[in-house]
């Protein structure tokens, strides 16, 4: 069974429609990747995902269970982690604080616990050293690693990540990948928006690809970038891959 | 009797006799400046967080009590943003007796500054919030925090950082504003200048002791309070951790100390 459902789920900003009857489940273990350019409502769908947005219709089903009604919002929040684009880490507390602060709060853990915790992801995704920096003396690759820690500390049974590396150097986007790939290889579930084409299809298990708000197509990456059935499709890849691979 | 002759004999004279005078005005003028600053800063905070909840989300109706808080949160701001304190007290003192509360004087004043300030701190601290990159309000929730919880941990300890300067400000408006209490006989520096004042005629001698203790009294807070910024800004540098057991391989890593 499948652990999160998305059913035909809407979103209108006024009148403006940004996503159209959308519907694909996640099962445990999948890495799906989300392409598309730019406004077609990528990231709208992530943060429609854990209501950092409202859907406008459709549902979606945590476990069955409908994330909208049936779960705490908090509760279902910290089981599905977002990892943003531009970090969000907070600026009043140190890696170690940032990794710390959500499970005392949230899953009530105590210091010492949490503080485990933390140490044990800050070293996965190599930034332990920098445990007592604060977001403003680290580079934007050290951010996003400490931000994965904290999305990790708070023990998600998915992660959410809209364009991680879109505001990096390209020197530092290699960093974040490859905790994204160890990610990937221990089982971690993950929804990916990405314009890394060469680790989308190195990575994923599944591809969407998405256009005007909608799923024009949703393949694996072997079918998906060799033989793209929509004509869309074919457009987009021929565009894009002929500048990154 | 031999009265002094020379300006600053005056300034001696009166420093003499009316000293203990000078020193308690100057305590209730720094009581009430200091408590209104506190409370006011308090119910500030208290109206800034109320008008950031989200509105709920469904039929109308569910948002109506909030709007209508919102709606007397706004009121309270202009009205007391919108005329003077010294009106502000008359009405409060005068008001409250008409109505058979006879306040304490020291109580009103106090009450009256922090409501006073109370409505510039909403404005303030409301900027201050949303000086705070709401991306990191987003992140709070994601990982699973309340409203509450996101802005006490995370959105208002960096908003407050961000509006100290014009909470020192406010703290020094309220000093050298509180003199207007003297009009409901509030006894701070003011008031006590001019009972000194008045036995001998020695205006211009006792206001100018007055002013320089002013001075004094601002000049200090505004010290005070940009020492306590720079501990706000915490440590300008950190320790790289070499590995988690050995901390003697810890490096030291400064920052340049920043100068406004
Ligand atoms: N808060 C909002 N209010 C109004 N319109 C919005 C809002 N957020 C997004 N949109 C609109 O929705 C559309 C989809 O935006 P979205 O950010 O989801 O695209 P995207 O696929 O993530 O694009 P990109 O690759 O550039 O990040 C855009 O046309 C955008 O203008
Ligand atoms: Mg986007």
């Amino acid at each position: 069974m499948p652990i999160l459902e998305i059913k035909h789920l809407e979103k209108s900003f006024g009148d403006h429609q940004v996503l159209k009857d959308i519907s694909f489940d996640v099962s445990k273990g999948d890495v799906t990747c989300i392409i598309g350019s730019s406004g077609s409502g990528k990231s709208t769908l992530l943060r429609c995902i854990n209501f950092l947005e409202e859907p406008t219709s459709g549902t979606i089903l945590y476990h069955g269970k409908n994330a909208a009604t049936e779960w705490k919002k908090t509760e279902y929040n910290s089981k599905v982690g977002m990892v943003f684009q531009s970090f969000n880490l907070f600026g009043n507390m140190t890696a170690l604080q940032n990794c710390v602060v959500g499970q005392q709060k949230v899953l009530s853990r105590n210091k010492a616990d949490a503080e485990k915790q933390a140490l044990r992801f800050l070293e996965k995704v190599g930034m332990a050293e920098y445990r007592n920096a604060r977001p403003a003396q680290l580079s934007g690759g050290q951010k996003q690693r400490v931000a994965i820690a904290r999305a990790l500390c708070m023990d998600p049974e998915i992660l959410l990540f809209d364009e991680p590396t879109s505001a990096l150097d390209p020197e530092m986007v290699g960093e974040v990948l490859n905790v994204m790939k160890d990610l990937a290889a221990a089982g971690m579930t993950m929804l990916i928006v990405t314009h890394e084409m060469s680790f989308a299809r190195d990575v994923a298990s599944r591809i969407l690809f998405m256009d005007g708000g909608v799923i024009v197509e949703d393949e694996s990456p072997a079918v998906l970038f060799t033989a793209p059935k929509q004509p869309r499709t074919q457009e987009f890849l021929r565009r894009v891959l002929e500048r990154q691979l | 009797m031999n009265l002094p002759s020379t300006f600053f004999e005056w300034v001696g004279f009166l420093l003499d006799k009316y000293g203990a005078l000078f020193l308690r005005g100057t305590g209730i003028t720094m009581l009430v400046a200091l408590s209104g600053t506190v409370i006011g800063f308090l119910i500030g905070l208290l109206v800034a967080i109320v008008r950031t909840i989200p509105l709920p989300h469904g039929h109308w109706a569910r948002r109506l009590p909030l709007r209508a808080v919102h709606f007397l949160l706004n009121v309270y701001v202009e009205v007391f943003r919108g005329t003077p304190m010294i009106v502000q007290s008359m009405v409060i003192y005068y008001g409250a007796m008409q109505i058979g509360i006879r306040m304490p004087v020291l109580l009103a004043a106090i009450l009256i500054v922090s409501i006073n300030t109370g409505a510039y701190m909403a404005e303030i601290i409301r900027g201050g919030i949303i000086s705070v990159d709401k991306g990191q309000k987003e992140a709070a929730v994601a990982i699973g925090m309340t409203h509450w919880q996101s802005m006490v941990n995370v959105v208002l300890p960096q908003a407050v950082r961000n509006i100290m300067p014009s909470i020192g400000n406010e703290f020094v408006v309220n000093i050298k504003d509180s003199s207007v209490l003297n009009v409901i006989s509030v006894g701070e520096l003011f008031f006590m200048s001019k009972s000194a004042a008045g036995t001998y005629m020695r205006y211009f001698e006792v206001f100018f002791i007055t002013a320089c203790i002013y001075l004094v009294l601002t000049f200090t807070v505004t010290r005070i309070l940009r020492l306590l910024e720079k501990k706000m800004d915490g440590k300008a540098n950190y320790t790289i951790y070499g590995s988690q057991s050995d901390s003697k391989s810890s490096i030291r890593v400064n920052e340049e100390e920043e100068e406004e």
